[in-house]
């Protein structure tokens, strides 16, 4: 039937409409805007630039999925195209162990 | 009908209670909530009573009345032994026994009891509607004005300037950790915040997790807690708490309230111990002369729960202050720190300094100042060289960064 999505529009519309005249709970109060520091308040307010120290670690995980990336289209045709293939993914491999060697002498896998 | 069907089942759930611990109740209220009926609200946008537990400093009154102010509506207050004036309103008052150590100790069980009967019937009126929701207690107004002020409507001029939703932008300063110049957050931390110690202000600046620089602004308040076993025991539970192994925590206190014979206590630190809780605590974390690192306090904590006697700690240095031990670890770090103490040692850390801004290093002096006197000659300075002029204060942040790495 044709009817019932239109009875769920009209009925939502409706409950939506009547909120918007009985007027909605007011938004939060000053104090509640408050960051919660058991009791205490902040100089400045949450705006802020901070350093995300995972940043080094998202970077090294790119060079993994590219790797994976590049490997499904190479499964289909590996088959027929044998020892060429390989060699092929061989080099790809070579170079992005150097950039995951290049990270870890750079410090990737030190938390800090 | 059905709305009261409602309520009624919201009656029945577990109350959800934000407290705010007084001198010497907090052994006593680790010990309430030992109770399927009640959970310990973490912050007090999660609780509907404001249970407020013991003597409070005159100072204190103004941040309960904004912790009240946080909470959502329907929400009640109850005073428990609290002399806090009027700063609360008309709350609800219970007063039975004074403090634990005044009274018998089945008196003090008797109270408990009352006190649990009483919050779980404020619930219960509260979610059936007999009771109606408090009043907000502070004004709902911003610390600044800043609508419609200035060009964008930020509350004053240029980028860095405004002051939007009342409260001026964060400013760069250099990093402890790896001196990338970002923004610090100064703020006053506790004195009613679950993780510290009930009564311990803090003013610190943050940047990210990483903690740069503290000061004392209050002490914590004095505790009954002695150093016998169920004591040893809930601060084990805390710190366990805080390492983030809840199911442990209940355990041990558990423990604290049966006494040592309720709960095995081998069995206790086998399970601390399979856990790996020694081994997340960082060697030495929080390390301080004579009362070696935080994972020595915690090996000693979980020893004392299998039955051997606390180690007796040396007095502690007269240079040993949080405000030397707690700058450049994280915020979780600091945590475990500020829990691995004993009440006596932490009160001696927590002294406030006299003079202790003068041999700070100067950026924590600045910060103060830029976000206080608005308008002030070094205020104006500062913003026109982040607004205008924002390349010339880079260059001289890198600048010093080359010495840094």
């Amino acid at each position: 039937m044709e009817i019932v999505p239109w009875v769920f529009l009209i009925g939502i519309l409706s409950v939506l409409c009547i909120r918007g005249v009985h007027g909605v709970r007011h938004s939060a109060t000053a104090p509640q805007q408050l960051p919660f520091l058991g009791g205490g308040t902040p100089d400045t307010h949450a705006w802020q630039r901070y350093h995300i120290r995972y940043y080094s670690m998202t970077l090294l995980f790119i060079a993994f999925e590219m790797e994976m990336m590049f490997m499904y289209p190479w499964a289909v045709v590996f088959v027929e195209e044998g020892g060429m293939a390989m060699m092929e993914m061989g080099m790809f491999l070579a170079i992005l162990s150097i950039g995951i060697v290049y990270a870890w002498r750079e410090g990737v896998f030190r938390w800090q | 009908m059905a709305v009261s069907v409602l309520s009624n089942w919201a009656g029945e759930a577990p109350v959800a209670v934000f407290v705010a611990i007084g001198e010497g109740m907090r052994d006593r209220l680790e010990r309430l909530f030992n109770d399927a009926r009640f959970v310990r609200a973490a912050s007090p946008r999660h609780a509907a009573i404001f249970l407020i537990a013991g003597r409070m400093r005159l100072e204190d009154r103004e941040d309960l009345r904004r912790l009240h102010d946080q909470m959502p509506h329907p929400r009640v207050t109850l005073l428990w032994n609290a002399e806090v004036g009027e700063a609360l309103g008309d709350a609800e008052v219970f007063t039975g026994s004074t403090l634990e150590v005044d009274i018998e100790a089945s008196e003090a069980g008797r109270s408990d009891d009352a006190v649990r009967d009483r919050l779980e019937k404020l619930w219960q009126e509260l979610a059936s509607g007999e009771r109606s929701s408090e009043p907000d207690l502070l004004h709902d107004e911003p610390p600044n004005s800043w609508e419609g002020i200035g060009p964008h409507g930020q509350g004053g001029q240029g980028m860095m300037g405004g002051t939007p939703y009342g409260r001026p932008m964060a400013m760069t300063s250099d990093d402890l950790r790896d001196g990338l110049a970002l923004d610090l957050y100064t703020a006053r931390f506790g004195p009613f915040l679950p993780m510290f110690p009930p009564g311990l202000l803090l003013e610190m600046t943050l940047q990210g997790d990483v903690i740069q620089s503290v000061k004392v602004v209050r002490p914590p308040l004095s505790q009954a807690g002695g150093n016998d076993v169920p004591a040893a025991l809930l601060r084990l539970a805390r710190l366990l708490d805080v390492l983030g192994l809840p199911v442990l925590g209940q355990r041990a206190r558990l423990a604290a309230v049966g006494g040592a014979t309720s709960v095995p206590l081998e069995k206790l630190s086998r399970a601390i111990h399979w856990a790996g809780a020694t081994l997340a605590i960082p060697r030495g974390l929080g390390a301080v002369e004579g009362y070696g690192d935080t994972r020595t306090r915690f090996a000693n904590l979980v020893s004392v729960a299998n039955g051997f006697s606390p180690a007796m700690w040396p007095g502690l240095t007269r240079s040993a202050h949080l405000s030397s031990i707690l700058p450049g670890l994280e915020w979780s770090e600091a945590m475990l720190v500020l829990n691995s103490f004993d009440d006596e040692t932490l009160s001696t850390l927590a002294a406030i300094v006299e003079g202790a801004d003068e041999d700070r290093d100067g950026h924590d002096h600045d910060s103060g100042h830029m976000h206080h006197d608005h308008g002030g000659p070094h205020d104006h300075d500062r913003h026109q060289g982040h607004g205008g002029r924002g390349s010339h204060l880079g260059n001289d942040y890198h600048g010093r960064h080359g010495g840094h790495a």
